[in-house]
């Protein structure tokens, strides 16, 4: 009953076939270089709307964040090996600002020592408190969550501030150290 | 409508400071040098170039120079990023990535001999990752010039792990193609499976196991080797995309053994999936054949009567498929409404794979060109939705610019300023007679400190009237920087929105063509069935007829 297909005859004359695919050839090369010059186009644009976006960033960073008032918290990872990061939760006065869940492929990159800005905003000058919520899974294969706790004064002037996430064998407890940039 | 409220008000509150303090100079947006690196490496690193570009020139360290030519990359300046990662080549710090990324670049744009070049390169002067994707990249670039032993000759000197399992893979796959016997192909995806068991990311190494045990089971299927096929086919887990055309394979060759019960087992399995997937149509096809070479015709009729709706049921999903594509456009017919909004995260596994929507979008994804073209368009639409949401900072920015103007136009500071300075100048002199009376040192040291306090105050004084000033001026190059913006904005997005139009258009034609091969595909199914029914039919009927006649 399962016999084998009966092959088919050919319904194109070879000669035709031979045009048709010559026509098929040229059609392709027409697409691809409409193709790759749609793409360079989009190259274009791509470098012009970077360029732009930089400069609308920057006016942003100026109208809205003005120096005197600024600060700016940052994350990096001293060991890659130690945590992976899943997310941080950041809140300031015991305000929530920010909460940030961490892709693949932003952990590679902190762990090849990128540093990540999670919160640009303002501040009165005076004592604030900074609470960082650290959920990650140590490389002991144990999940954490630790809430860290950072008195800082703020002056006039930016404030940066940069917090290092690092964990220790064998318990791999999240520690996090900070560090002041005026 | 919160979020832009919220932003209003940040920004008017935002706008309001920077005029206090006189509009930041452009010291204001500078950034620690080395915090900079990091920040930068971190934006390349998720693709959000355009936030650190300013930072270009604050970058300093070894790496400046590396990170500044992918920026140039990122933000779409080629000559410039080929001419800085040539620098940082014959520079010290990171070589092997600058002659990697060279190598990348010449091979998109086709020159073979120069990617060759800083491949070798890149192997020579790199280390680990860098290394190996050197290694795969000449081997992949003899792969495709037709010399696979100089290909197997580098994928040798590669590490075990992911990478150089991909290049036997691919290996694998041109042996396939070429050679009447797979013994080659078999051998190359044997080494590709455990070189893949020590890639460490386990979701990645999982993904291409199941592929290459997949590759394994059919070509061992092709040889007539069923217990081989079945032993690779076994170990695809039942959760991956390539599950239903491991299943359908895996009852062909227990069928092939002439074990048609466990072979109907696993193409009802294979059934469950979406008729999308490859091997689904195959596996309603042999439920008919696994019930007559067991003996039960009527059940056979039954199953691929069962098949017949189904791919009829198919054929009115893809013509509506096709409607959709042509009246909404491809990319949202097809990627954008396969993202199922009300789907829980801990279902979403499971019930992804079960829908028709994304089976045909996972396998368009397998289309030539399809994968490019839907990039254009996702990243054409990104750029839209940036440059909206610049527009409408703008906006708010201009408007609230607009109306401090409007309300500092009529003073009011000037006058707190008199007062101040008034101020200022009797506190001077009370302190100039109370210095005149000091009597004890520590009295002298005290008032000495005060009077530092209040040359400080009447320092900032001064440079504040300067400031007040000079505002006016300020402001309106701010705004008129703002308005010139906003302009410049609509030209882009007008720019952005057009080209969007001609990646929509071939994104269309190719999704069209790829729903018309679907559909030739379930006509063929169809057929095929009808054929196994007719067959069927007329076998019950001369068997009747042999009955009648004894």
């Amino acid at each position: 009953m399962f016999g084998r297909q009966k092959p088919q005859k050919c319904r194109i004359a070879p000669g035709i076939r031979g045009l048709c695919i010559s026509g098929m050839i040229i059609a392709a090369m027409a697409a691809t270089s409409h193709a790759s010059s749609l793409d360079e186009q989009i190259e274009r644009l791509n470098a012009d709307i970077t360029r732009h976006t930089a400069s609308v960033h920057a006016l942003e960073q100026k109208l809205l964040h003005p120096v005197n008032t600024r600060v700016a918290v940052f994350l990096s990872l001293a060991n890659r090996q130690a945590l992976e990061l899943d997310s941080v939760e950041l809140f300031v006065n015991e305000q929530p600002v920010t909460a940030h869940l961490y892709t693949e492929n932003e952990r590679s990159s902190l762990g090849q020592g990128g540093v990540h800005q999670l919160f640009i905003g303002n501040l009165v000058d005076g004592r604030h408190t900074l609470k960082a919520v650290i959920n990650a899974r140590a490389a002991n294969n144990r999940f954490v969550r630790r809430e860290i706790v950072h008195d800082f004064r703020k002056q006039p002037g930016t404030l940066r501030l940069q917090m290092t996430l690092n964990a220790k064998a064998p318990d791999y407890e999240p520690e996090v150290s900070f560090v002041e940039w005026k | 409508m919160n979020g832009r409220m919220s932003l209003f008000l940040r920004t008017s509150i935002g706008v309001m400071a920077a005029m206090l303090a006189g509009v930041a100079a452009p010291v204001a947006t500078a950034m620690d040098n080395s915090l900079a690196t990091g920040v930068v490496r971190f934006a390349l690193d998720t693709g959000e170039a355009s936030s650190v570009v300013g930072l270009a020139m604050k970058l300093e360290g070894e790496s400046a120079d590396y990170l500044q030519a992918r920026l140039m990359l990122a933000s779409g300046q080629h000559d410039k990023a080929r001419a800085g990662f040539e620098g940082v080549f014959n520079g010290a710090s990171h070589r092997g990535e600058a002659a990697l990324a060279l190598a990348e670049m010449a091979q998109e744009e086709g020159d073979l001999t120069g990617a060759e070049n800083w491949y070798q390169q890149a192997r020579r002067t790199g280390y680990g990752e860098v290394v190996q994707k050197a290694l795969l990249g000449l081997a992949e670039l003899a792969r495709i010039q037709g010399k696979t032993d100089a290909a197997g000759q580098y994928l040798a000197r590669m590490e075990d792990g992911y990478w150089a399992a991909v290049g036997y893979m691919n290996l694998a796959a041109d042996f396939a193609r070429d050679d009447l016997d797979s013994s080659r192909a078999l051998v190359s995806l044997r080494v590709a499976m455990a070189m893949a068991a020590k890639d460490t990311d386990t979701s990645r190494s999982r993904a291409l196991l199941d592929q290459l045990n997949l590759r394994a089971g059919y070509l061992a299927l092709g040889s007539e080797d069923y217990a081989k096929a079945i032993d690779f086919l076994e170990k695809v887990s039942l959760e991956s995309y390539h599950t239903p055309q491991a299943l359908y394979l895996h009852g062909l060759a227990l069928s092939s053994k002439g074990n048609h019960r466990a072979a109907m087992q696993s193409w009802h399995r294979a059934k469950k999936f979406p008729l999308a997937f490859p091997g689904v149509s195959d596996a309603w096809i042999g439920m008919g054949r696994g019930y007559d070479l067991s003996g039960y015709p009527g059940q056979a009729g039954e199953s691929w009567l069962a098949a017949n709706a189904a791919y009829e049921g198919e054929r009115v999903t893809l013509g509506k498929l096709s409607e959709r594509i042509t009246a909404e456009g491809a990319y949202k017919a097809l990627v954008q409404d396969a993202r199922s909004e009300d789907i829980q995260w801990f279902l979403a596994d499971n019930r992804t794979l079960t829908q028709p929507r994304m089976a045909y979008l996972l396998r368009f994804m397998e289309e030539p060109g399809a994968q490019v073209a839907v990039r254009r368009v996702a990243r054409l639409d990104e750029m839209v939705a940036t440059l909206d949401a610049s527009k409408n900072n703008l906006e708010v920015f201009i408007q609230a610019l607009e109306g401090f103007m409007a309300s500092a136009g009529s003073g009011g500071v000037a006058p707190q300023t008199a007062g101040l300075e008034q101020q200022q100048s009797d506190l001077e002199s009370r302190l100039n007679g109370l210095v005149e009376q000091a009597a004890t040192p520590a009295q002298v040291t005290e008032l000495r400190q005060l009077k530092q306090s209040l040359a400080g105050a009447g320092r900032r004084m001064g440079a504040l009237n300067e400031q007040i000033l000079q505002r006016p001026e300020r402001l309106e190059k701010v705004l008129d920087e703002a308005r010139a913006m906003r302009d410049a904005t609509k030209d882009l997005r007008y720019k952005a929105l057009s080209l969007r139009e001609q990646a929509a258009r071939k994104l269309d034609a190719l999704a069209l063509a790829f729903v018309k091969k679907q559909t030739q595909h379930m006509t063929h199914a169809l057929d095929k069935t009808e054929q196994q029914i007719a067959h069927l039919y007329e076998y019950l009927a001369l068997e009747n007829l042999g009955e009648g006649a004894q």
